[in-house]
């Protein structure tokens, strides 16, 4: 294999940890605050909207993501909603993830001792209040390490999106192996997802020091 | 002048009556000490006046102001609105007794963060309150500490600092010493003290005996979600006629 080549086949699967990396952030910048909302929404009292989210988590971390995908991208248009590979892997992880980060947000924001609650009332401050001074604050530093579990997984479930034909890492390395039996590239494209988990890492091990200021 | 006044106060968890009746009338300036065995409804009691817990049935109010209104039918607590009981609520301080701090906010911070968020002073109006109270507390040095770097009793003086921050009419001590270290006690108890000695109305909830008799005007004792009697320190403490009280100072001189 010349040199040229290698580049060319090089590029192009890193091309693909470009659309990987899209879904990741388009993921990341939605589900989170939508996570946030829900785990307020499940703590609410409002019985109608507890067994909606209830019945939302379940759904989207009760099956498989990949068919989640599949019914995006192929199911929908029966119903005459089309998607691009990229617009429904995002709609799809969005979704998916957003159960997830609903159910940490919610155990971080349940963790918080009651007597947080009551002082705060009994300074005279009402509900929003001190759920976004006190409450929030402080399960946000005690979601940090799920939070950082989930943001590496999620870039390798970015993988499952080479089955809805998105040209990302796995999908372009697939195609570049079938076409030049070299394994080798196998190998590039594990490389490329280790070192953007060592990013991610990186990223969460900075935010842990952030919120280390307090125990 | 009357600030707050209970009649027939009761509340139940489940089966348990932890209140069956409570009536107090606390004047202004005046210092009430409520003791008793654990379990006896004390906290609960305090609890309620400042809608930490919702009474079943009975009357509270605030400079004559109900906040819960007895149905003359049916006895049970009619309560004002939840915004109205917060606006009436920042009026009374309290302090607990696991001191909950905000553990995310430096020294300075908890002080000015509900003066500021609640009675939507400056934040330089807030500091200079805050600031003056950390001197009265004696921690003026700690003002930018976090609460994990305090000691308990450092913590408490702190949490008694904070809700002086609201400039309450009236202060809740809900057993503000049961979880302090004995070495760690007496520099709390002698905060309150000075509180005492500007007549700040106080209602304290205290296993502190001596404590209680020594800065009370009026002592209560609580048993089985009653009051078994009431009366000056001497009355109270000094000579029970009650023999639940004698059975009681007993077990815990």
């Amino acid at each position: 294999m010349s040199t040229e080549i290698m580049y060319q086949v090089g590029g192009f699967i890193l091309s693909g940890a470009v659309v990987a990396i899209k879904v990741y952030v388009a993921t990341i910048v939605f589900s989170i605050p939508l996570g946030m909302l829900f785990a307020m929404g499940k703590l609410s009292r409002c019985k109608p909207l507890l067994w909606l989210l209830e019945g939302y988590t379940w759904l989207f971390r009760g099956t498989p993501l990949l068919l989640q995908l599949f019914f995006v991208y192929y199911g929908l248009p029966y119903y005459g909603i089309v998607f691009t590979p990229l617009i429904a892997a995002c709609v799809t992880f969005v979704i998916n993830y957003a159960a997830y980060f609903t159910e940490i947000f919610r155990a971080g924001i349940q963790s918080i001792d009651s007597g947080q609650y009551e002082a705060a009332k009994a300074l005279g401050m009402n509900y929003s209040q001190t759920m976004r001074r006190i409450i929030l604050p402080q399960s946000l530093k005690r979601v940090i390490p799920p939070l950082g579990n989930e943001a590496v997984t999620l870039i390798k479930d970015t993988a499952l999106c080479s089955a809805i034909t998105l040209p990302e890492i796995l999908k372009n390395t697939n195609s570049m192996v079938t076409t030049y039996f070299e394994i080798k590239w196998y190998f590039f494209a594990a490389v490329i997802y280790l070192v953007i988990t060592l990013v991610i890492i990186q990223v969460f091990k900075y935010l842990e020091k952030k919120f280390g200021y307090y125990r | 002048m009357e600030v707050i006044s209970v009649q027939n106060l009761h509340k139940k968890f489940r089966d348990l009556e932890v209140l069956q009746g409570i009536n107090l009338s606390v004047q202004k300036g005046e210092i009430v000490s409520i003791i008793g065995p654990s379990g006896s409804g004390k906290s609960t009691f305090l609890r309620c006046l400042n809608h930490l817990e919702t009474a079943d049935k009975g009357s509270i109010s605030f400079h004559g102001n109900y906040i819960a209104k007895e149905d003359s039918k049916t006895n049970k607590a009619i309560y004002i609105s939840n915004k109205e009981i917060l606006s009436v609520c920042n009026k009374l301080g309290m302090v607990f007794q696991n001191f909950n701090l905000f553990p995310h906010k430096s020294v300075i911070e908890n002080l000015v963060e509900a003066p500021m968020i609640v009675n939507k002073k400056t934040r330089a109006e807030a500091e200079k309150i805050a600031d003056d109270l950390l001197k009265k507390v004696g921690l003026s040095q700690k003002r930018e500490s976090y609460p994990f770097e305090l000691s308990g009793g450092q913590k408490q003086r702190v949490a008694i600092a904070r809700a002086l921050a609201m400039e309450p009419e009236i202060m809740l001590f809900d057993e503000p010493t049961s979880a302090l270290d004995p070495e760690l006690i007496g520099e709390v108890l002698q905060v309150i003290k000075q509180l005492a000695e500007e007549r700040m109305t106080m209602i304290i909830v205290t296993h502190e005996m001596n404590f209680a008799r020594e800065i009370s005007d009026r002592v209560i004792f609580m048993d089985h979600g009653e009051i078994v009697a009431e009366g000056t320190p001497e009355q109270v403490l000094v000579n029970p006629e009650h023999p639940r009280i004698k059975t009681f100072l007993n077990l815990v001189k």
